[in-house]
């Protein structure tokens, strides 16, 4: 690496006093980071940046009107030459970062890795999961089919029902009384400008805080393993290994398009992606104001957590078990109202 | 510590805090000034009874959606007279619609159903249809809209 020397090697070169990048880089990581579901971190930035790169190119052809949103999407999806493969390698991504990121979430909720100093690192985590989400309702919204257009009046009302800043927050998202196309134009600028500048800056003091603060002890670890060259082969191989099956998928289950938004009539199957199914179910089975707490409840609860393991932990309670049946719990909640859902 | 107690410590302290206030202030007004500048307002509107047509056009057991000024109604004719309802569902918005075979409104959003004086009987809406007052004047209808 002597040829491609950093600025700062120039004037330490006598003096290992002040570090130079690549130990940064080469920073050793816990023995226990080996195992590959550490990598699972590394697969939601792999996908971000290909929907930052997929995405720029889709805002070449989409129009944010109600009168052209559709059919923008309609010709990307059907006109453009190679459209339906970049629309689809952008669908599938979201549905894969989400998909990885629960893991993420999984992984680091089952083996405890918030626990102090990583507090910080499971809370910025939960802000870029929320964000994920929203990036996951406001690009679904884009395509202005009628599910999306029903999906939006949905989930602005539900903002609505918040007291005090509900109705001020439903104005906001609305742009006016209804969903029309100043809506349209609201979550367009979400979706492509202040969402993806806030994860992006989420994502990388995200990693940033998993770099200063280092990473929870496992008992019996140590510190052997470097970050470069081996745990980024790792990560190298796992991304290529991402794109392949993104490829593949994309080409056996290429992006579709439903009717289009019409504001007299629901859709009659108004389910949303897999992500929201769940919340989607549960809202449907609750009654109205129950299940929004309940929802933004379980929101609060998931951001303070390792707060609420640490408190827990001083009272004595076997938190490891704790976890794995809260977790086991979660999943299981989840999948079923997923189930539930395709099955009404 | 000791120069906590200090007079010019003190005084510092204080007109610190007065700017700080003030300047916290400024900002937040500020702020809010740009999230008002985001946030539309509602438009007002004014109409009262709105000429619908003959009673003898609303089947009887069928229910006519329309649109009146703004709001999304159905007009339905039962047994009991005619009712007009907003179709907005009072769980989250979508807009209901009539089952003549199962006499409800059904919103296809949660599975919300509404019997046909506009009552919640399943799914998660919290309340009733929200009800506009029919005026029959000389055979015509008139739904009034201006309580909506
Ligand atoms: S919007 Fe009608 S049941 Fe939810």
């Amino acid at each position: 690496m002597g040829s491609v020397a950093s600025p700062t090697q120039a004037t330490t070169a006598d003096g290992p006093v002040q570090k130079n990048w690549i130990d940064y880089i080469q920073k050793d990581l816990p023995e226990h980071l080996d195992w590959w579901p550490y990598t699972l971190g590394a697969i939601p930035l792999t996908l971000f940046g290909i929907l930052v790169a997929t995405g720029l190119m889709l805002t070449f052809y989409y129009v944010p009107s109600p009168e052209k949103a559709y059919e923008s999407v309609d010709q990307i999806t059907n006109g453009v030459y190679l459209g339906w493969f970049i629309r689809g390698l952008h669908k599938f991504s979201v549905d894969l970062m989400i998909l990885f990121v629960l893991f993420h979430v999984i992984r680091v909720f089952v083996t405890r890795a918030y626990r102090t100093p990583g507090e910080l690192k499971w809370v910025s985590g939960s802000v870029v999961l929320f964000v994920t989400l929203a990036m996951g309702f406001t690009g679904y919204s884009l395509v202005y089919d009628n599910v999306s257009y029903w999906g939006m009046t949905v989930v602005t009302n539900m903002l609505g029902t918040i007291p005090i800043v509900g109705t001020p927050l439903m104005y906001l998202l609305r742009g006016g009384e209804e969903v029309s196309g100043g809506t349209l134009l609201r979550l367009y600028d979400l979706h492509t400008k202040l969402l993806p500048a806030l994860l992006g800056g989420l994502v990388l003091g995200h990693v940033l805080v998993v770099r200063i603060l280092g990473f929870a002890e496992v008992k019996g670890s140590r510190g052997f393993h470097p970050f470069y060259p081996e745990h980024t082969m790792m990560m190298g191989a796992v991304a290529i290994g991402l794109l392949v099956l993104l490829t593949d998928l994309v080409m056996i289950f290429p992006p579709g398009l439903g009717p289009p938004a019409n504001p007299q009539e629901v859709a009659s199957d108004v389910s949303p992606p897999w992500y929201f199914s769940a919340a989607y179910m549960w809202i449907t089975l609750l009654p109205a104001p129950l299940s929004l707490w309940s929802l933004l409840g379980g929101a609060g609860l998931f951001v303070v957590y390792p707060f609420v393991d640490r408190m827990l932990s001083q009272r004595g309670w076997p938190m490891a078990v704790v976890n794995a049946l809260v977790g086991t719990v979660a999943v299981g909640v989840f999948a079923g109202l997923m189930l539930l859902d395709l099955w009404m | 510590m000791a120069i906590i107690h200090d007079d010019a410590g003190r005084r510092r302290f204080l007109s610190q805090a007065v700017m700080g206030f003030g300047l916290l202030f400024g900002m937040g007004t500020l702020a809010l000034r740009f999230v008002q500048f985001l946030v539309p307002r509602p438009k007002p509107r004014r109409y009262d009874a709105v000429l619908i047509g003959a009673e003898s056009k609303v089947p009887l057991g069928e229910a006519l959606s329309m649109e009146l000024g703004g709001h999304k109604i159905m007009v339905l004719r039962s047994d009991e007279g005619v009712a007009a309802f907003s179709r907005r569902c009072t769980d989250l918005g979508c807009l209901v619609s009539w089952s003549k075979e199962r006499e409800e409104f059904v919103c296809p959003c949660h599975q919300g159903r509404f019997d046909k004086t506009g009552k919640n009987i399943a799914g998660p809406p919290p309340r009733p249809l929200d009800r506009f007052d029919v005026v029959k004047r000389g055979g015509q209808l008139y739904v009034n809209i201006q309580n909506g």
